[in-house]
Order: structure tokens, then C-alpha cells, then sequence
């Protein structure tokens, strides 16, 4: 080495100075964060590696079932997290959907994991649809910002009670608020029919409740029906049809009993008639001609290319989509 | 344990069992063959378990046999002491790093030992893991080193990627050795002891979180087996006339002659370009270019690696032909989309000379280099010229990849950029080493 010329050796100190003043820090820093992580565990290193994203993963990884394939739902923001969540999931099976929409639109999808798992940057967590939904819904806000409140009323039918996705982003709620102008308190029994899933409340003196997604609020289910509003007081109450995808909604009416007599107005896609028994009992009423039993609390629907003419003690009514896909209502009289 | 054990024992007797040769280039050839000879397995759909049982039982016997049997054809030259303290404090560190801390990666976690796991899972290379039954998003991927790993997880029965930790670092150390080793008996011993020590002191290469030493990216094992096959070519130049500062310097110590007769040297070169195909994506145009540059060199014989590049390449498509590809840009179909992305030429252009100046990534390697290629040009225009042409081709593919491609080129260049140019860093090494010998020789004449 002492033959060795001095510029060569110059310039090689430089260059591994040049290096040096920048590894050699971090080497260092690496080499104290290892020695305060060597007293733990090695799953206890991730811990403090990760935080409590990967102590939720772990919870996870021991809850799973093993050979069930899961779904990771992920917001846009969170897939590297729920990439990471796949890894330290493995060998448990994962699909990435980002996004719920993601996941619904998969659907068709006869490979579809039922198990869900919701990612994101802080925690992962298994989870389920519904409860994604809901926590989006009640993240949003309302379509109908100032409802109108119908008269007073004890008892009514609303002919139209959903919750239901349709393809991203069709979100179908009922938007629902109701108001107590009485004096006294007011108990509310609403019943889902037909599935028959009943619920009561108190509406306080002057109180009023409102609710983003009253089905699904109200019974826990993602489903289609009518409901019976039935009050110890007269209430004022605004439902409205919203599809929360679009933002568009409808007011629907508080029926009081059957009607028949669908005003005829245009038709565009998707047109259906509705047809639902209000009554404890089976009835039989006439569609286009053709009589139908219908059981109790009947809740039918069936695609029409026009507004048929309906007799008997139903309530009958069509929905049709515009192509902007704002749904519809033809009324009976 | 286990891990390191299997890595630092099997993987360079695997590499033994096909000549005798350095610690840090049977490394290489044990992980590249083990790899490679399992991915043609499971193309071939010879159960992964028998091949490796095979492979292990070959390996391992005709490994120790070797070393028992051959000594190496002459004595290692003895190294410097100062450049091999400096080479070993970083990799002592990153050791003690390593068998601490777990893998924070990116692409570790969700690309490569991923695949691993899944490989060790299912003992196979198409099975469903890589038929979209779990989140794979680079399904395409060649797969050399997650095999590597798999054999590593299934020999351990452990599937966490504390036991692949040593593979990694063992793919920087024996790169080092390799640089070392090669340097030393191309240019001078102490030329290969400080070429080394620098590898290990680049910040890109030691310590940065994404594509470092630390990490489980493969752009580590790609510059090395890309190193190998370099100085495959380069031994070929050399030893055809000698380099010019073979030439013209006489070192004071013995130094190693070249073990490879000219046969195996192409043989030697044929498989690492196989190795380069299935490492990463970017191998196979590495391998090309290889095979262009060496077309020069080696003349007639590069027949012989272009049928072990052609295997590689045939196995690799099939393979990717049997499984979905995941959301990995076809870069042979974007091809054709080029000149409609002219647009993105500056900024591809500007990505390496913007890169190679980022001194905390950096230091100042690239500018050293750049300063090197003038001065070894004038001392060995033609050792120079195959250095420069494996830097400057590949470059200038990796620029014609950020004009092809969809990504927002910004990004791209962002995250990929300096892990492309750990890839030339051993012909950059060379340029260095000659150019101080350059030096050396204009100071005693």
C-alpha cells in the first residue's frame, strides 16, 4: 500500500467519506433501535414496529377461520395496509376489494369471500356488508335536507320501505323523520312487513327522530317491504325514497288504505308494479285482466312495459327509472 | 436459526457442487441454481419437494466433495487489512440488524416474500396461490429468489420471514466478495478490497429501507448476478490479451489466474444471464444486453449462453402463460405505445443523471464513476468499453421503459430509479477500480 500514488488513495477516502457521512448515521440509528427492540420477543418487535395495526392483524390471524377465504375491504388511501394485512394474514386466502363498492360489484361473483375484513391505516377488523354500509351511510349526509312533515296522523301505511344496494353507486334508503307535536309523549310501533319484524319507541313532547336509513336503522336488515306506522298520538312524519348513490328522493305517501287506480304517466326502464296487502287476510285482486291471491301483508312486485289497470282491496303502484336512474312513483288515486 | 444455517451451509455448497470457487460466488451459483432448477421443475411439473430432495442430496454431496477433493487451481491472494475491516463493519451491523429487527419493507412484504410463502404453502409454482386465490398483485414476477426463500421456509417448517432475514444479507455479502474477488485478479487485490468496501458503504445499497440490505427487494441479487455475469466478460477480454493494467503493473503479491477455462467461462456466463432472466422483470432485457455485449466477446461460443438465456426465457413465459397476470405493466405491449409517449422522453432522461447526484442516496459515487469511465478509457479502451456499453445499454432500456410506460413517469422514477442503478453498480465498480489503477500506472511511469 505505501507504493500506492496519493491521489488515488485521496480520492478513494473522499468517495468513502462521501458514503460514509451518510450510511454510517443511520447504520447507527439502526443498530440502537435493534438493541432496544433485542430484549423483546420477536412478535413483540413487530408490535412495537407496527403499533396496534399489526396487534389487530394478529387478533385476526388467530379468530379466522384458516381455510375460509376473506375479504379485505380497504378505502382507496388504506391498500397498502390491507396489502400488508394479506401478508401477514397468509396462508389465510385474501381478496382485495377497494372499497365497499368494489366488493358489492363483485357480487355476482360465486367465489365471493363472506368474510370480511374492514382495513385501514390503524386497525383491521372483520366485519360485515351491512355494517360497512351503514358506517358510509351514517358518515354521508341525508339527500333531503329540510323534509315536509305531513299532517298529524295516528295510523298510516308508507307503501314503499327499503334498504338495498343495486350496482355501485345505487344506494336505495328510506330517509325518515317524524315529529311529536303533542304534549305528551307519543309510543310508535312500526312494523316491516312482510317479514312481520316489529319496533317500538318513545317520540319525547315536541321531539323529533330522524333517521338516514330507517329500515335498516329501525330492524338491522337489508331489505324491501312496507311499513305500518302505529302511534298512541298523532304524528307528523316525512319518508322519502332516496337513492343515496344518485341523490335524488321521493316523498312517499302516508296511505291509509287501498288504492288501485295508477294515474298513467310515462315509463321508462326498469318498470315495475308493486302490489301489497294491507290486510290481515288473503285477498285476491285483478292485475291487466288476471286475478292474483294475495297472502297478508303481501309485498309483490313484477316488471310491466305499461301502467296495468289493478282492481280489488290491494294498494297498488309503479316505480320506473328515468335514464338519468331517478326512480319514479306512479300513485294510485 | 435454522434459517441461517440452511442459507450459509446449503446454499454455496449447492453453489460448490459445480466447481470450486469463492464463498461469495458459490453463494451466488447456489442460490441462482437453486432457484432456477427449481423453477424448471415446477414448469416442468416435477413435485418441488423431489426436486428439492434432489437437488439437496446432489448439491450437499458433490459440494463437499469438491471442497474436499479440488483445491482452488492457485492460493487466494492475501487482502489488504484496512479495506476488509472497512467492508466488514457495515456487514457486522446489518448482521446484528437483521437477526433483530423484523422485515418493514414494502415490496418484501407484499410481493416477494409473499410468494415465498405461498411457494412454501402449496410446494408449488402454480398453484393456487398464483391463481388469484390470494391477494398476489405482481403475479408475473419471476420467482428465482421467493423460491430460494420457500426452500428456506419449508426446510425450517416455519413460514415467517425472520428465517429469511440471512438470504438477503447473504446476497449483499457475497456480492461484496464477488466484487472483491474479481477486482482483485482483473485489476489488483487492492483495488478489489476497496471496490468491495465501497459497495457496502453505499447508503442505496447499506441502510435505505426500500431495495437496501435490510430489505427483502431482489435488485441486490440482480446487480450480483448481473456482477457475475460481467466479469465473465471481462475475464473473457482479458484473458483473450490481458488487461492493460495487468499489463503494465506487476503486484507485489500472487495474484488468483482465472480458474475457468474458456469453455466454462461461457458456461459460467450462460447461467448467470439464466439467473438474471429469473430474478426480476428487468432481468431479461439485462440478459439481452448481456448477450449483444458478450456476441462481441465471446464470438462463436455465445451460442451457449443464448440457449441457457433461450431456456429461461421459454420456462418464464410458460409459466406466466399458465397463471393471471396481476397488475404488472406488459412492458412487450406497450412497446408499440412508445412514440404516442414522447412526451415522457425528458423526464426519462433526466431520471439517472437526477438519481446519481442524490448525495444522501449516493454520495459521490456516480460522479466518481463518470470521472473514472474518462480515465479508464484511456488506460484499457476495450475492458472500458464493455463496462461502459453494460452501463449506458442499460440505462438507456430502463429510460425506454419510462417512456413506455402508463405510470405517472414522476412517480415511477421516484421509487425505481435508484434501485435501476444498483443494478450497473458492478461494471461502475470496475470503471473505479480501473481508473485508479490508471493512476497507479501514470505515477510509476
Amino acid at each position: 500500500m505505501s507504493e500506492r500514488p496519493l491521489i488515488p488513495r485521496i480520492a478513494c477516502a473522499l468517495l468513502l467519506l462521501s458514503l460514509a457521512v451518510t450510511t454510517l448515521p443511520r447504520l447507527l440509528a439502526l443498530v440502537n433501535n435493534a438493541r432496544t427492540l433485542l430484549p423483546m420477543g420477536y412478535e413483540a418487535r413487530r408490535e412495537k414496529q407496527m403499533g396496534p395495526w399489526y396487534v389487530s392483524v394478529e387478533t385476526l390471524r388467530r379468530q379466522l377461520p384458516p381455510h375460509e377465504p376473506v375479504a379485505l375491504i380497504a378505502g382507496p388511501h388504506d391498500v397498502d395496509s390491507a396489502v400488508f394485512a394479506s401478508y401477514y394474514l397468509y396462508p389465510i386466502r385474501t381478496r382485495l376489494f377497494v372499497g365497499r363498492n368494489d366488493y358489492r360489484n363483485a357480487s355476482p361473483d360465486p367465489t365471493l369471500p363472506q368474510t370480511i375484513v374492514a382495513v385501514t391505516a390503524d386497525r383491521a377488523a372483520r366485519t360485515t356488508y351491512d355494517a360497512l354500509r351503514d358506517r358510509d351511510l351514517r358518515a354521508g349526509h341525508r339527500v333531503v335536507a329540510a323534509p315536509a312533515l305531513s299532517e298529524p296522523r295516528t295510523t298510516f301505511i308508507l307503501p314503499m320501505a327499503a334498504s338495498l344496494d343495486g350496482p355501485a353507486p345505487e344506494t336505495f334508503v328510506i330517509e325518515a323523520t317524524i315529529a311529536n307535536p303533542n304534549p305528551a309523549p307519543a309510543e310508535v310501533r312500526v312494523t316491516f312487513w312482510p317479514k312481520g319484524m316489529v319496533r317500538t319507541m318513545m317520540i319525547a313532547p315536541g321531539a323529533t327522530v330522524a333517521y338516514y336509513d330507517a329500515v335498516h336503522q329501525l330492524f338491522g336488515v337489508l331489505d324491501r317491504g312496507w311499513m305500518r306506522v302505529d302511534s298512541s298520538a298523532p304524528l307528523r312524519a316525512a319518508f322519502y325514497f332516496a337513492n343515496r348513490g344518485h341523490g335524488d328522493a321521493t316523498l312517499l305517501p302516508n296511505v291509509t288504505g287501498p288504492a288501485t287506480g295508477i294515474i298513467a304517466a310515462p315509463i321508462y326502464r326498469d318498470t315495475k308494479l308493486f302490489v301489497i296487502n294491507p290486510n290481515a287476510t288473503q285477498v285476491t285482486a285483478v292485475v291487466g285482466g288476471v286475478s292474483f291471491p294475495f297472502d297478508p301483508h303481501a309485498f309483490v312486485s313484477w316488471p310491466v312495459t305499461k301502467v296495468p289497470i289493478v282492481s280489488g282491496d290491494v294498494y297498488a303502484f309503479v316505480a320506473t327509472r328515468e335514464l338519468n336512474g331517478r326512480t319514479d312513483f306512479l300513485w294510485p288515486r | 436459526m435454522i434459517g441461517l444455517v440452511v442459507t450459509l451451509v446449503l446454499v454455496p455448497l449447492v453453489g460448490w457442487s459445480i466447481g470450486r470457487r469463492g464463498i461469495g460466488e458459490a453463494f451466488l451459483f447456489g442460490a441462482g441454481l437453486t432457484g432456477a432448477l427449481l423453477f424448471l421443475a415446477g414448469v416442468a411439473h416435477v413435485p418441488l419437494v423431489v426436486a428439492l430432495a434432489l437437488i439437496v442430496v446432489w448439491g450437499v454431496g458433490s459440494g463437499v466433495w469438491e471442497l474436499m477433493h479440488h483445491s482452488r487451481t492457485v492460493q487466494s491472494t492475501p487482502h489488504h487489512a484496512i479495506p476488509t475491516i472497512v467492508m466488514c463493519i457495515p456487514l457486522i451491523a446489518l448482521t446484528f440488524v437483521a437477526a433483530i429487527t423484523p422485515l418493514s419493507d414494502f415490496d418484501g412484504r407484499a410481493f416477494w416474500v409473499l410468494k415465498a410463502k405461498g411457494i412454501a404453502h402449496e410446494r408449488a409454482i402454480d398453484g393456487p396461490f398464483f391463481r388469484g386465490a390470494t391477494l398476489d398483485p405482481r403475479n408475473h414476477y419471476p420467482i428465482l429468489i421467493p423460491l430460494d426463500g420457500a426452500v428456506i421456509l419449508g426446510v425450517t417448517h416455519d413460514s415467517d420471514d425472520r428465517q429469511l432475514r440471512w438470504l438477503y444479507l447473504g446476497f449483499l455479502a457475497a456480492f461484496a466478495l464477488l466484487i472483491r474477488e474479481r477486482i482483485d485478479r482483473l485489476v489488483s487485490p487492492a483495488a478489489g478490497s476497496w471496490c468491495a468496501a465501497l459497495l457496502v458503504w453505499i447508503p442505496q445499497i447499506a441502510v435505505e429501507p426500500e431495495g437496501g440490505a435490510l430489505s427483502a427487494y431482489s435488485d441486490i441479487a440482480l446487480a450480483a448476478f448481473a456482477a457475475g455475469a460481467f466479469f465473465e466478460l471481462v475475464s473473457e477480454v482479458s484473458g483473450s490479451r490481458g488487461l492493460a493494467v495487468s499489463r503494465c503493473s506487476a503486484p507485489s503479491t500472487p495474484r488468483d489466474r482465472p480458474t475457468a477455462q474458456p469453455r466454462d467461462r461461457t458456461i459460467c456466463f450462460g447461467l448467470w444471464l439464466a439467473f438474471l432472466v429469473l430474478t426480476k422483470s428487468e432481468g431479461l432485457p439485462f440478459a439481452l444486453v448481456f448477450l449483444v455485449i458478450g456476441a462481441f466477446v465471446f464470438r462463436k461460443r455465445i451460442v451457449i449462453p443464448a440457449i441457457t438465456t433461450v431456456i429461461a426465457a421459454m420456462a418464464l413465459f410458460v409459466w406466466r402463460a399458465r397463471i393471471p397476470a396481476g397488475d404488472e405493466e406488459d412492458i412487450l405491449r406497450m412497446l408499440p405505445t412508445i412514440f404516442g409517449k414522447l412526451h415522457h422522453l425528458g423526464d426519462a432522461l433526466a431520471a439517472f443523471p437526477v438519481h446519481m447526484f442524490l448525495f444522501p442516496r449516493w454520495g459521490l459515487f456516480w460522479i466518481a464513476v463518470v470521472i473514472a469511465a474518462v480515465l479508464a478509457w484511456r488506460l484499457d479502451r476495450r475492458a472500458a468499453r464493455v463496462a461502459i456499453s453494460v452501463i449506458v445499454a442499460m440505462l438507456a432500456v430502463y429510460a425506454g421503459v419510462y417512456v413506455a410506460t402508463d405510470w405517472v413517469v414522476s412517480d415511477l422514477i421516484a421509487v425505481t430509479a435508484d434501485r435501476l442503478l444498483m443494478h450497473v453498480i458492478a461494471p461502475s465498480l470496475f470503471l473505479l477500480a480501473l481508473a485508479s489503477s490508471t493512476a497507479q500506472r501514470t505515477k510509476s511511469m
